[in-house]
């Protein structure tokens, strides 16, 4: 099979042009020499099957960052036969000279000049010819967008791929020293193929920007640009959530009860009670995540995040964070694991590793999905919205916390420069491309993590043979008590400890397993909660399992992104240490109170 | 001697611009790494720097040619600029 590698720095429209290619085929995959997994698709491209890797944005093949390195690694290390770089049109004086380290490899690229509406809009005209005669590779003006050009593009890259031999590129590392050079090719190619007025004013990006990043305004705006969003997410997201477990309730009543009552009681507790009680209701709880997904990545498109980072980095300077951090914290809060790796793009370790630290505080989805369920069944109506927003606060408090205790060890000198791109608006096919990769992610860990944690918490509490199911004497209730100790001064009931010990693998196991435990759900499951805790140990509850640790996955990324077991277990015994002394302290404290 | 430096220094730095203001870039004092990753970022020698924004906390923005940057006055004081032109 062919290889295509798409190369091209942040903001160029890069994954727009990769979705456009490869429709929603695409899958996130190992590769030989690279530590990280890159999204790749097959497509077929004049009758060939062909490969196509995104690789991640980069502003420098010699660069020193991890992007960078993981961009080098895999182009040493996996056969390609062509590669196609994306610039992008209005910024060329700018990218060209990215272009020519990759002519420099040895394999004859296909230039792939992107955005070429937005350069029409600003008066850039750009001589595809003569820069193609110049430097000995085609060019391809095109809109990834909107699709202008894009036929062209990829019946270029098809007969490149025709032609091509896959070469391995070992002789990376010689062309370092000629880059001063490469910049005066670059800039005499410009002169010659591109005519572009001498400043190029986006008067749109510059009026909003005037508003949006207001010395006095900017701050709040944002934060009330943020409380709208999470605000919109719950108030469409709740009767969409409302609608699922009604559908799936029915569909229980009607077709799975008839169906499963031939089975033995045994065999119709655990497929009914446990299996698809436990997955159905976390299910529900999926329109909520792609609303989430949805809005973030309007956000992302919109070019929205690099201004966050601007008006937030002085603050996070007296952390011992920069802009950048803020906005991966921002990311945690729909799933930390993008988040983290997010944080590939600093190359210093030491901001590296602080930011890895923070980031598992973020409220995510995930926990977003026990807390809704929590306050629904245990607080009224009015005070629901406040314990969640307390909650959200908490998550804030222990990520400044957190970067206060660590900073003074890691500090770094890392420079803080970022690319401000203009506002664009969101395209919705990109946007509705990334909740799809977000439910295919969430399906995917329901099939394996989910089903497994469910099955085995039904198993824990339905045996050993003649117990109770989720009293005494089962296997659930001996691990309970086991947890006695530890768990009691903070409020936790036995039953409920079992819970966390499946909540530290997943927490969108943590619903299902009550499920599956008590064999209850809707009003008959809240008003068992009530029995197993009164407010101020559900709070306790909650603050335990924001703070005790993401899961399994979060702590397996970190893992990987560190390479250091030292580092992962350093964040695991720090979290679960701070979410024992911080609900301790609540819960006492509240008993102490007289509450 | 000493206060002639600094007070060249402290006109010759990217971080020392005003609001609306632009230089030529002359260089870049970093060590090596830092000042390449500057580099591929679009802070070459030659290029005239526009300083966009600069609030009182925070980072600054700062045009170069077609690409808008934010960032630290700490690290707009490694850019050496000209700005006779």
């Amino acid at each position: 099979m062919k290889r295509l590698a798409i190369v091209g720095m942040p903001n160029t429209g890069k994954s727009t042009f990769f979705n456009r290619l490869t429709g929603s085929s695409s899958r996130v995959g190992n590769w030989p020499g690279v530590t990280v997994d890159l999204l790749s698709a097959r497509v077929v491209l004049g009758g060939d099957a062909v490969e196509v890797v995104d690789l991640p944005g980069i502003y420098d093949l010699h660069g020193f960052s991890d992007d960078e390195q993981v961009v080098r690694s895999f182009l040493e290390n996996n056969s390609i036969d062509t590669i196609g770089v994306i610039l992008n049109a209005t910024q060329l004086d700018h990218q060209l000279p990215l272009a020519l380290q990759v002519c420099k490899l040895g394999i004859r690229p296909v230039l792939l000049v992107n955005m070429i509406d937005e350069a029409d809009q600003l008066g850039v005209r750009i001589d595809a010819n003569t820069l193609s005669s110049a430097i000995g590779c085609p060019v391809v003006l095109l809109s990834a967008r909107n699709g202008t050009g894009f036929n062209d593009a990829r019946d270029t890259l098809t007969g490149e791929l025709r032609d091509a031999s896959p070469a391995s590129l070992n002789a990376l590392r010689d062309n370092l020293h000629a880059d001063d050079e490469l910049v005066q090719q670059a800039d005499a190619l410009i002169r010659k193929s591109v005519s572009a007025p001498s400043k190029l004013v986006r008067k749109m990006t510059e009026r909003i920007d005037h508003v949006l990043l207001h010395p006095v305004f900017g701050l709040p705006l944002f934060f009330l640009a943020m409380f709208l969003v999470f605000q919109a997410v719950y108030t469409l997201g709740a009767p969409l959530q409302n609608d699922v477990a009604y559908v799936l309730d029915v569909f229980r009543t009607l077709t799975l009860e008839p169906l499963a009552g031939v089975f033995p009681p045994v065999l119709y507790s655990f497929l009914v009670d446990g299996l698809y009680n436990g997955v159905g209701t976390v299910a529900s709880f999926v329109p909520v995540i792609i609303l989430f997904f949805f809005f973030m990545a309007i956000v992302e498109d919109s070019g929205y995040l690099a201004r966050a980072a601007f008006l937030t980095d002085s603050l996070m300077a007296k952390l011992g964070l920069d802009g950048r951090g803020f906005v991966m914290i921002l990311m945690g809060f729909g799933c930390n694991v993008p988040a983290l790796m997010g944080t590939r793009v600093m190359r210093s370790r030491a901001l590296r590793l602080l930011s890895m630290l923070v980031i598992p505080f973020s409220l995510c989805s995930a926990r977003l999905q026990v807390y809704l369920f929590l306050t629904t069944a245990l607080f009224t109506a009015s005070q629901a919205p406040l314990v969640l927003f307390s909650l959200y606060l908490a998550s804030f408090a222990a990520a400044i916390l957190t970067a206060l205790v660590f900073g003074r060890r890691l500090k770094s000198d890392e420079p803080f420069v970022l690319e401000l791109p203009p506002y664009r608006q969101p395209v919705l096919k990109q946007v509705l491309m990334r909740g799809w990769h977000e439910i295919a992610h969430f399906l995917r860990r329901a099939s394996t993590f989910i089903i497994t944690g469910v099955v085995l918490v039904w198993l824990l509490t339905h045996f050993p043979a003649g117990s109770t199911p989720g009293g005494a004497g089962t296997y659930a209730s001996i691990l309970g008590q086991w947890m006695k100790p530890v768990l009691d001064p903070i409020g936790i009931s036995a039953d409920m400890s079992v819970i966390l010990l499946f909540g530290f693998v997943a927490k969108e196991i943590v619903i299902g397993s009550l499920v599956a435990m008590t064999g209850l759900d809707g009003i008959a499951l809240n008003s068992y909660l009530a029995t197993q805790m009164d407010s101020i140990q559900a709070i306790s509850f909650m603050l335990f399992v924001l703070l005790y640790t993401p899961c399994l996955s979060t702590l397996a990324t970190q893992l990987s992104e560190s390479r250091s077991w030292k580092f992962a277990g350093y964040s695991l015994g720090w979290s679960l240490g701070l979410a024992w002394a911080v609900s301790f302290s609540f819960y006492q404290g509240a008993r102490l109170l007289g509450y | 001697m000493d206060f002639i430096c600094n007070s060249m220094n402290s006109i010759d730095k990217l971080s020392s611009l005003r609001k609306g203001e632009s230089a030529l870039i002359t260089g870049i004092h970093a060590p090596d790494h830092m000042r390449h990753r500057l580099q591929a970022m679009g802070l070459r020698t030659g290029r005239e720097a526009e300083v966009i924004r600069r609030p009182r906390l925070g980072p600054m923005q700062i045009r170069i040619g077609s690409v808008n940057l934010i960032m630290r006055r700490r690290d707009a004081a490694r850019v050496t600029i000209s700005t006779r032109q």
